[in-house]
């Protein structure tokens, strides 16, 4: 008896003891210490610190791709753009987001400023870890120095950004300290960005690399930091503009404008710096044409219907079509007019039965009609296209060091000398140049060539007109002149301090 | 209760007819008291069987005994004295005792202790209700929702007070969500841990649900804390048919009819032109059609059930199987569920009876078919003048923006679902010496779900612009479970003491894989042949594989003295692969007591009070569902986070090569701290019988969740990834449930009973930020935003709840609507405040059942009061700008809106939508027709849903309140239920 007793029991217990262990094996991820070893392994952890200039389109943390808020905040502020609130319904009002930035009355909560502040911190972040992850392998140290620099060269170019939208943001390096970090003036971040990118500039690239940072990349950067050293810290440096200009070499402008914005704009020897984009390779989040036409475009565009579903948002600003001489061809950068319907020749109609016909004219903001605004048409526009286009997004283009040399040249009082640059870029437009060029052909000639790329908030804020009261635009006052930080980052961490101006 | 004449009457004659028999019995005890008599015989019941366990006492003192497994006792005392046999369930007797002569003693069954008798099964074993003293509910098969029946949950709604039932669909794939005692997580699954035969977290629907024959909640933790780190939302223990002493053979069948019971009130195209017209909207197109959207998409559905059992017993061994088969059309066209099920389970008794082997596998087959959503909110906006098709038989496509034909897309689309759920079990129960049993039970489940769509090249959303668009995945889980305990019985006197102690093993796997392709240059493959595609792209295949482990230590002591007093207390460890690694184990402990006060002498006198028992317990149970696996880890990935909830890979050019490569970058930090969810919880109860005919239960509890998971948005940098999952919470549940069981009347051929259940629940968060993880979602701080109305035109970023402290999950807030002004528009109140809650204040279940001579009639009835919904469908239609491109509402006519008012979030949309619904009348006949070799033969008629009484507007007030994102907000995708009538047949032979 006592024996089946204690069989039975040891049986099981033989159970309880069989298995105790909770090892966890890992299938489909790898943990991170496991990775990174090989220098395979290594370039494509740098990938990814590229890849974060796609933005990550991430509903829970309220960041989207850069075609989307961060480019619709650059735009939607500036005198180039908006987005009006459509009917029928309230079709795009989306909480006001769209209004508060065309009348200049954007508070710490819109989520345009926090997706942009997202999109450079994130991209921040993945530089740092991946530095961090290269200083752990086993790379040589030359080949450590070499990657390194063009990491921090991303950095800078993510720190420029801030230091043009927010101003007084944190400097984070380090990737293994986890304290909270501390607003750095924007002086400190003017600095960092300046000293950053002379650093590694003698460990940069010389030659032409597509999509990735460079010594040309690096000058293009300085330059910009030149042209705004005034606004940025009140100390203008025209000069040293147009040294760094002078450092950009390689590149043409294309014959044809509109080269540079084809599908397969990887062709144009224009572009200095772009964010490469293959759907077919898996990007995401480069759909800005979708953000821009009718509803019934499509009809326009393909006669099959293979052309993807787009949502009636952003368009120029009034008057915008009609500022452009009919010769200039960047004018096709707007779609305006009657849209025909490709397959019956017929124009097409809108829902509520009336021709769609895009206006230069947009009555009232608040309650647009469909067919008000002219359209952005920069990018190439192809039958079949998908959601997903496959055109690499401009972030630098050639034309803009000869126009950045040009404005310093006229700001250093030698406007002579910027005639014949500005002459190249508006003969390839189909225009003659005035002989005498001022300022005001300059600003003029800023939103012409680079309408639609994001660049005009920081032109306005440079020529002033920023804060002048415009179409819909409020007189705004100096602190405007950088955005709030987010409240909810703020939330997040006590240490950061609101921009002045804002509560 | 109020008692009728004739009730009144019957009562006092049975309570004076008790009164004088006691006074009668008492009289005797003059008796001698000085010579022993061996009292002894057997207790059985009204059909003659033995009644084992009943207990034997003399009375005014504590000898006395037990009968054995034949009912048989022996009781030596003095002659003259008054030995009581009860047991419950039955009513106890009386006898002076005599003479040594060998008794037969019939006990009546009684309604009251009847119940108190049922057998509940708790965790790892199973007790008599009256010996309960945590707050457990059973219900039996007689009980179960009636009707047509798809997923096995649906059976208990409106049956358990405190449990919630919400079937949000009508579509006959979607089961129903339970949530007990309100949700005690943000972000876990709220629904109970599911418990089938004895085999933990397995697919209830493993089992058909005409194969189960009771089913019993464990509500409080005291009785769930035995099941650990996931027994914090409450157990549902699932027992299924086994194998009856004798030979049957059963057949029930029944075929239904449904149709779609309500939908929305919109524009006929005559009431469009009208309009129109009236407002001389120029340039409004008439297509020319007269369409009822909604309509086109509806049909009558059809549903047919059989199943065939075959059982076959003796007191050694048997068998049990069961066959089944389900096809259910839903009343949107193109929705089904097909079920097959077979189900067999076999025991042996071996070794002199002291082993027994029991063996069982569950199986089953589903196959149904997803329809796009996207069709309901174009059912709504398309102009009712545009006709299904064009004059060439074509689908009639009208450009526009959500104004796709939902016709046309419901019919180009192709999908098919199947599932394949398989569990296998195999137990051993040794009786090692008397009253010490060993048991072990290893189970197996597999559940794989497989599924296909495909849209064709011609196909308007998605197939014309991917020229075809095929998808097919797998994904499948095992879980091999190894549970194995002792249990020790102990009965000394009016001592009872049972131990358990045990140990459990999961190994839980789950891989899958799947495939797309777009570019198909001819539709006939369908989704079978996806390489046929020409367009590859990345992340047109995908796999993923992942395992968890858990192992637990168990054990439970009973302990009661004279059936009066009661102790149980539990204490289970789990260590679980998902915690991080400052906490690989969790200690759940419980403990409760129990005192049957109408057994006390002071209680001698209130005999209409035939039973009460407090109760009292304690106990913290866990969850774990909210972690996920690997989640603690600090990870490296090909993916981030996607827009749309799920991952995209991140790939990179390279432009040395010119090629596209995936990147890996940290997908998730490491959390090493990362826990179980942890709830206390503290309950108070009380059973009641009164006056023979009532039962009743009354619960309050208090449940306190702490260590709540939730996502955190954390600062990039310093850290890599922009969300964290932390335990740092804490939120509150409270409240109270009664349940009376009536058994009004009860004749020769008439019985009425009722069965009344109604809860109340409080639920508030009470602490969501601690000095590392802030709320920051939002432009309030300490708030997080929630409710989101993106999806809805020029409503993205517009938030309608908040999750905050102090409230429950599920508040909106927004402006208050105060009227509208001369123009039609709204006047909205200034501030943003609080505007109600999803959360229903009272659940209530009622049900009836009579029986007259052969018919009987059951009605059931359940309902939810005091839940806010937000009607969004009808906050995005009440718009004259819609028109005369999209459709309105008839009502929005009458509404006084203005015509160029849009859409906007208040309080007018927050509606009240309290309901209470029909769930089913059910008229059966049986025949008594024993000669022909028929044991039973029962006819019946069931319908279902027969109305709704509601203010509601939308289409069913009976909205899902799952999730944290947004529950209870009604968003222009409900599928309509439907109305159905089934006839049926049951027969045994």
């Amino acid at each position: 008896m006592k024996i089946k007793l204690i069989i039975t029991i040891a049986v099981t217990l033989m159970f309880s003891v069989a298995c105790t262990k909770l090892n966890e094996k890992l299938y489909d991820q790898v943990l991170a210490d496991d990775y990174g070893k090989s220098s395979g392994e290594i370039e494509t952890i740098v990938g990814r610190a590229y890849a974060s200039l796609r933005g990550f389109s991430d509903a829970t943390s309220n960041a989207f791709p850069t075609c989307e808020y961060v480019f619709f905040l650059d735009e939607c502020v500036s005198d180039e753009a908006c987005i009006p609130t459509r009917f029928p319904g309230n079709n795009w009002w989306d909480g006001g987001r769209y209004q508060e930035a065309k009348f200049h009355t954007w508070t710490s909560s819109n989520l345009m400023i926090l997706s942009s502040w997202r999109y450079h911190f994130i991209g921040i972040a993945k530089v740092n870890q991946v530095i961090s992850a290269i200083d752990n392998s086993n790379q040589a140290a030359e080949a450590k120095s070499k990657i390194k620099a063009e990491l921090r060269g991303l950095r800078a170019y993510y720190y420029l950004r801030l230091l043009d939208l927010f101003g007084n943001v944190p400097i984070v390096t380090d990737f293994v300290n986890n304290g909270l970090p501390k607003n750095s003036t924007k002086a400190e971040v003017y600095a960092f960005v300046e000293s950053e990118l002379k650093d590694i500039l003698p460990e940069l690239p010389g030659n032409i690399i597509y999509g990735r940072i460079t010594k040309n990349v690096a000058y293009t950067l300085l330059a910009r930091l030149y042209l705004n050293s005034e606004i940025y810290v009140g100390q203008a440096r025209w000069k040293d503009c147009i040294d760094a200009c002078d450092k950009v070499t390689g590149y043409t402008l294309e014959p044809d404008f509109f080269t540079s914005f084809l599908t397969n704009n990887e062709v144009s020897k224009e572009i200095i710096f772009s964010i490469p984009y293959d759907h077919k390779a898996g990007t995401t989040g480069n759909y800005l044409s979708s953000m821009s036409f009718h509803y019934n475009q499509h009809l326009a565009f393909s006669a099959t219907g293979k052309w993807p579903w787009s949502a009636n948002g952003m368009c120029g600003t009034p008057g915008l079509y009609k500022s452009f001489d009919d010769k200039d061809v960047r004018k096709k950068s707007m779609l305006a007019g009657v849209q025909i319907n490709l397959a019956t020749g017929t124009p097409i109609l809108m829902g509520d039965g009336n021709v769609l016909d895009y206006t230069d004219t947009i009555q009232e903001f608040g309650h647009a009609n469909e067919n008000e605004g002219v359209r952005l048409k920069k990018y190439e526009v192809k039958d079949g296209e998908v959601w997903e286009r496959d055109h690499d997004w401009v972030l630098m283009r050639y034309s803009e060091i000869l126009l950045m040399k040009a404005e310093s040249l006229v700001r250093l009082g030698s406007a002579a000398l910027a005639q014949p640059i500005c002459a190249q870029i508006r003969s390839r437009a189909g225009l003659n140049t005035p002989a005498d060029i001022d300022l005001q052909f300059i600003n003029d000639e800023l939103r012409r060539e680079f309408l639609f790329e994001g660049h005009r908030r920081t032109d306005n804020i440079r020529f002033g007109d920023f804060f002048k009261k415009g179409w819909n635009q409020n007189v705004t006052p100096a602190y405007r002149g950088i955005f709030p930080i987010p409240i909810s980052e703020i939330a997040k961490n006590g240490n950061l301090i609101q921009n002045q101006g804002y509560n | 209760m109020k008692l009728n004449k004739k009730q009144r009457y019957t009562f006092l004659v049975r309570f004076a007819f008790f009164v004088m028999s006691a006074m009668l019995l008492n009289i005797g005890t003059y008796g001698q008291e000085t010579e022993k008599v061996l009292v002894n015989g057997v207790i059985i019941d009204n059909a003659g069987q033995p009644l084992p366990g009943a207990s034997i006492i003399v009375e005014g003192t504590s000898i006395g005994t037990m009968t054995d497994v034949n009912g048989a006792f022996t009781l030596s005392t003095f002659k003259g004295k008054i030995v009581k046999m009860s047991f419950v369930g039955y009513k106890s007797q009386k006898i002076t005792a005599s003479s040594s002569e060998k008794l037969s003693i019939k006990l009546e069954e009684d309604f009251i202790t009847l119940g108190e008798a049922t057998i509940v099964v708790v965790g790892y074993g199973t007790m008599r209700k009256s010996d309960l003293t945590g707050a457990i509910a059973s219900v039996s098969a007689d009980d179960f929702k009636k009707g047509v029946v798809t997923s096995s949950e649906q059976l208990l709604q409106g049956k358990v007070a405190g449990l919630t039932v919400i079937q949000g669909s009508g579509d006959p794939s979607q089961g129903a969500s339970v949530r007990l005692r309100g949700g005690t997580s943000l972000t876990a699954s709220n629904g109970p841990l599911y418990v089938v035969d004895g085999i933990p977290g397995v697919d209830i629907n493993s089992i058909q649900p005409s194969e189960i024959s009771s089913i019993d909640v464990l509500k409080d933790a005291s009785s769930a804390a035995i099941y650990g780190s996931r027994g914090a939302n409450g157990v549902i223990i699932v027992t299924t048919n086994r194998a009856k002493k004798g030979k049957s053979l059963e057949y029930s069948g029944y075929v239904a009819v449904g149709s779609v019971a309500h939908h929305l009130d919109l524009l006929s195209a005559n009431q469009w032109r009208k309009y129109v017209r009236d407002n001389s909207i120029a340039n409004a197109v008439d297509y020319g059609g007269n369409t009822d959207w909604q309509a086109e998409l509806e049909q009558t559905s059809m549903a047919q059930s059989h199943s065939i059992t075959y059982n076959s017993a003796t007191e050694d061994g048997g068998y049990h199987i069961a066959l089944n088969y389900l096809k259910n059309d839903g009343v949107i066209k193109k929705t089904y569920l097909e079920r097959m099920g077979i189900s067999a389970s076999a025991f042996q008794f071996a070794l002199k009876n002291k082993l027994r082997l029991e063996a069982g596998v569950n199986t089953n087959f589903d196959k149904w078919s997803v329809i796009d959503n996207r069709i309901f909110l174009r059912s709504y906006n398309l102009n009712p003048t545009i006709p299904v098709r064009d004059e060439n038989n074509n689908f009639s496509n009208v450009p526009g923006t959500l104004y796709e034909n939902p016709v046309e897309i419901n019919t180009n689309r192709t999908s098919e679902d199947t599932r394949h759920r398989l569990l296998g079990y195999g137990k051993a129960e040794y009786e090692i010496i008397k009253g010490l049993k060993a048991v072990v039970n290893i189970s197996y489940e597999y559940n794989s779900h497989q599924s296909g769509l495909y849209k064709p090249t011609y196909a308007v959303m998605e197939g014309k612009s991917s020229v075809g668009f095929g998808q097919k995945s797998l994904g499948d889980y095992r879980n091999a479970q190894l549970e194995s305990y002792l249990t020790y019985n102990k009965e000394i006197g009016s001592h009872k003491l049972n131990i358990l102690g045990g140990y459990s093993y999961l190994d839980y796997m789950y891989d899958g894989f799947g495939a797309l392709r777009q570019g198909f240059n001819t539709d006939l493959f369908s989704y079978n042949n996806l390489g046929a595609g020409y367009d590859a792209q990345a992340g047109d295949v995908y796999s993923y594989k992942g395992n968890s482990k858990l192992i637990s230590y168990y054990g439970r002591v009973n302990y009661s003295f004279m059936g009066r007093y009661m102790f149980t207390g539990t204490l289970r460890e789990d260590g679980s692969s998902r915690f991080g690694s400052n906490h690989k184990w969790g200690l759940f402990p419980s403990a409760s007591a129990a005192w049957r006060i109408s057994d006390e002498n002071f209680m001698k006198g209130t005999e209409w009070l035939n039973n009460v028992k407090l109760r009292l317990g304690y106990g913290v149970a866990g969850n774990q569902d909210g972690i996920g696996d690997y989640k603690s880890f600090y990870i490296y990935g090909t993916s981030s986070p996607s827009s749309t909830g799920g991952t995209v890979s991140v790939p990179y050019f390279d432009a040395q090569s010119k090629q596209w490569k995936l990147s890996y970058g940290p997908s998730q930090n490491a959390n090493p701290d990362l826990k179980w969810e942890s709830t206390a919880t503290t309950n108070v109860g009380l059973d009641f019988g009164l006056f023979n005919r009532v039962n009743g239960t009354i619960e309050i509890y208090q449940k306190k969740t702490s260590d709540l998971l939730y996502t955190y948005n954390v600062p990039v940098p310093p850290y890599l990834v922009g969300v964290q999952l932390a335990n740092v919470g804490d939120l509150t549940n409270k409240g109270i449930e009664i349940s009376l069981n009536a058994n009004i009347i009860k004749t020769k051929d008439f019985s009425w009973d009722v069965n009344v259940n109604a809860s109340h629940n409080v639920q508030k968060v009470v602490k969501l930020s601690n000095d590392a993880f802030k709320l920051s979602d939002s432009s309030k701080p300490q708030a997080v935003e929630l409710g989101s109305l993106n999806g809805l035109t020029g409503m993205t970023g517009v938030f309608t709840q908040t999750l905050r402290e102090g409230y429950p999950v599920g508040t909106f807030w927004g402006r208050t609507y105060q009227g509208l002004d001369e123009n039609g528009n709204y006047i909205l109140g200034p501030d943003t405040t609080n505007l109600g809650n999803v959360q229903p204040k009272l659940n209530l279940g009622l049900s009836m059942n009579f029986t007259y001579k052969q018919f009987d009639l059951g009605i059931s009835t359940y309902g939810m009061f005091g839940q806010k919904v937000l009607n969004a469908s009808d906050m995005i239609m009440y718009d004259g700008t819609r028109m005369p491109i999209y459709n309105v509402p008839d009502d929005f006519l009458n509404s006084g809106i203005g015509k160029n008012q849009p859409p906007a979030y208040s309080s007018y949309w927050i509606q009240d939508a309290s309901f209470f619904r029909l769930q089913s009348i059910s008229l059966g006949y049986n025949f008594s027709i024993k000669k022909i070799g028929i044991e039973k033969l029962r006819f019946y008629v069931t319908g279902e849903n027969l109305f709704v009484i509601t203010k509601y507007k939308g289409v069913d007030p009976e909205i899902s309140i799952e999730g944290l994102n947004s529950p209870g907000i009604d968003m222009n995708n409900y599928y309509p239920k439907p109305r159905t009538f089934s006839f049926g047949v049951n027969v045994s032979f």
